[in-house]
């Protein structure tokens, strides 16, 4: 428990001092986050489709998107001057290591999106009709982003088209939790059709609550079996 | 296979250093020691525990100093050494950090990023990162590469200071006169096993440096 705690503490801490003062990742993330939603605006600005249905899935590209630059950014320095061998000597768990990374990227996707959601509320004029839910439910996607991602992360890095690969196989593993994450969004800006429930791709989310609930579980699921198999990711 | 049937014992207040031609497999051996490789068979202990598999006592003992310098770039010296000593839960991190950073004459640099630090400088830093949680075992490749004659001087300093008070420094070394200057017993690695073994007080130094450097010419 005692090198938990300390282990902890050290990666998290280090992460944090280390982007404060490269200032690398977030501002890439916001001028990312910001082009993708602008693009999307413009796009729907076109169609017919309602913008409260499109916004949802445009936070969702940006926070997805942003996200794995923050994800590929967090192995990286740990290439650089073999310092991941540094960390493999430490009377450290892997996992433990692996929950400080995800906590660190937690917070840099929540100080992302306290910019990008008000930017995403403005453009395609949305209405929260329950913030806590929307807190909610953007701290699920943010865990399910962070927990993926950084397994992904340790697991390409000495890959050399790193970012290429992590995207590739990052959205294909979340798009699962991208679906309820999506209708959940909907659901809160008060956008969901009548027409869409029961139906079409969202058919099987059914309501807030089942959206909810798929999104815990996936959370639960694949952290623990990415906490359980970082050891292995990182080692060998 | 890069090893086999190396057989090595390292007592308290113990330095091997250990030579060998290029692939000769002494960087494997350190890594092996350290951790960081598992052997296909055969184990490495420390204090009974078993490296690989020992847990946080076994790897807590350990310090390292590899090729690389094993440091944060975007973080100071003193960040970096915090950071390490946060690492193993090192007790009296502040004052042993204190006492590293003036051994090792960082002091200057204390709040210097590691990456405007030049390779000398980096080595220091990397060393001091071994020792922050005063391991029992110290594993050192070619830990004197980049240090200037000043640096050398400091660096086998600290390894006397280590094993007078019971550490154990395991090195390898193309450096023999420094090797044989830090260390207790020397040993050659030749053809995945150690070929040579004495204490350095049976080896007539100059002899012995002549010798290897004639036969590292023969190997090329």
């Amino acid at each position: 428990m005692k090198h938990f705690l300390s282990g902890f503490n050290a990666v998290f801490l280090k992460d944090l001092i280390a982007e404060l003062r490269a200032k690398q990742v977030l501002p890439s993330m916001l001028v990312l986050g910001l082009l993708i939603m602008w693009i999307l605006r413009l796009a729907s600005s076109t169609s017919s489709i309602d913008l409260a249905v499109t916004g949802p899935a445009a936070l969702w590209i940006s926070i997805l998107f942003s996200g794995l630059l923050a994800q590929e950014r967090s192995f990286s320095v740990e290439k650089e001057n073999g310092c991941l061998e540094a960390l493999l000597l430490a009377p450290v768990d892997a996992g433990t290591v692996y929950l400080a990374k995800v906590a660190v990227n937690l917070v840099m996707l929540c100080v992302f999106e306290i910019v990008i959601v008000p930017a995403a509320i403005l453009m395609f004029r949305l209405e929260v009709s329950d913030w806590p839910v929307l807190v909610a439910v953007l701290m699920l996607g943010n865990l399910a982003i962070s927990g993926v991602g950084t397994l992904f992360s340790a697991l390409v890095c000495g890959a050399g088209a790193r970012g290429a690969v992590l995207s590739v196989v990052v959205l294909a593993v979340l798009m699962p939790v991208m679906v309820p994450a999506v209708f959940a969004l909907m659901v809160v800006f008060g956008a969901v059709p009548a027409a869409l429930v029961g139906t079409g791709a969202l058919a099987f989310v059914g309501s807030l609550g089942s959206a909810l609930g798929y999104m815990v579980a996936f959370d639960a699921v694949f952290i623990a079996a990415c906490w359980l198999l970082f050891g292995i990711a990182v080692r060998d | 296979m890069v090893l086999d049937g190396v057989d090595l014992r390292l007592e308290a207040g113990w330095s091997v250093c250990v030579c060998g031609v290029n692939g000769a497999g002494k960087s494997t051996l350190l890594k092996l020691v350290a951790g960081l490789l598992r052997p296909d068979a055969g184990s490495m202990r420390l204090c009974g525990s078993d490296i690989g598999s020992g847990g946080d006592a076994a790897r807590a003992g350990l310090g390292a100093v590899l090729h690389e310098p094993m440091v944060y770039a975007d973080l100071t010296v003193l960040e970096n050494l915090r950071f390490f000593a946060g690492l193993y839960a090192a007790g009296r991190a502040e004052s042993r950090i204190d006492e590293l950073i003036d051994r090792l004459q960082l002091a200057p640099y204390r709040f210097d990023r590691a990456a405007v630090l030049s390779r000398g400088l980096l080595q220091r830093l990397a060393i001091a990162r071994a020792l922050v949680h005063e391991p029992a075992v110290l594993v050192a490749d070619e830990p004197s590469t980049g240090l200037d004659a000043e640096a050398s001087g400091i660096l086998l300093s600290i390894l006397e200071g280590f094993t007078a008070a019971g550490g154990a420094v395991l090195m390898a070394t193309h450096d023999v006169e420094f090797g044989i200057r830090c260390c207790r017993k020397a040993a050659v690695l030749d053809g995945r096993r150690i070929c040579f073994e004495k204490d350095v007080c049976d080896i007539d130094a100059a002899a012995f440096t002549r010798d290897y450097l004639a036969y590292a010419r023969e190997s090329r």
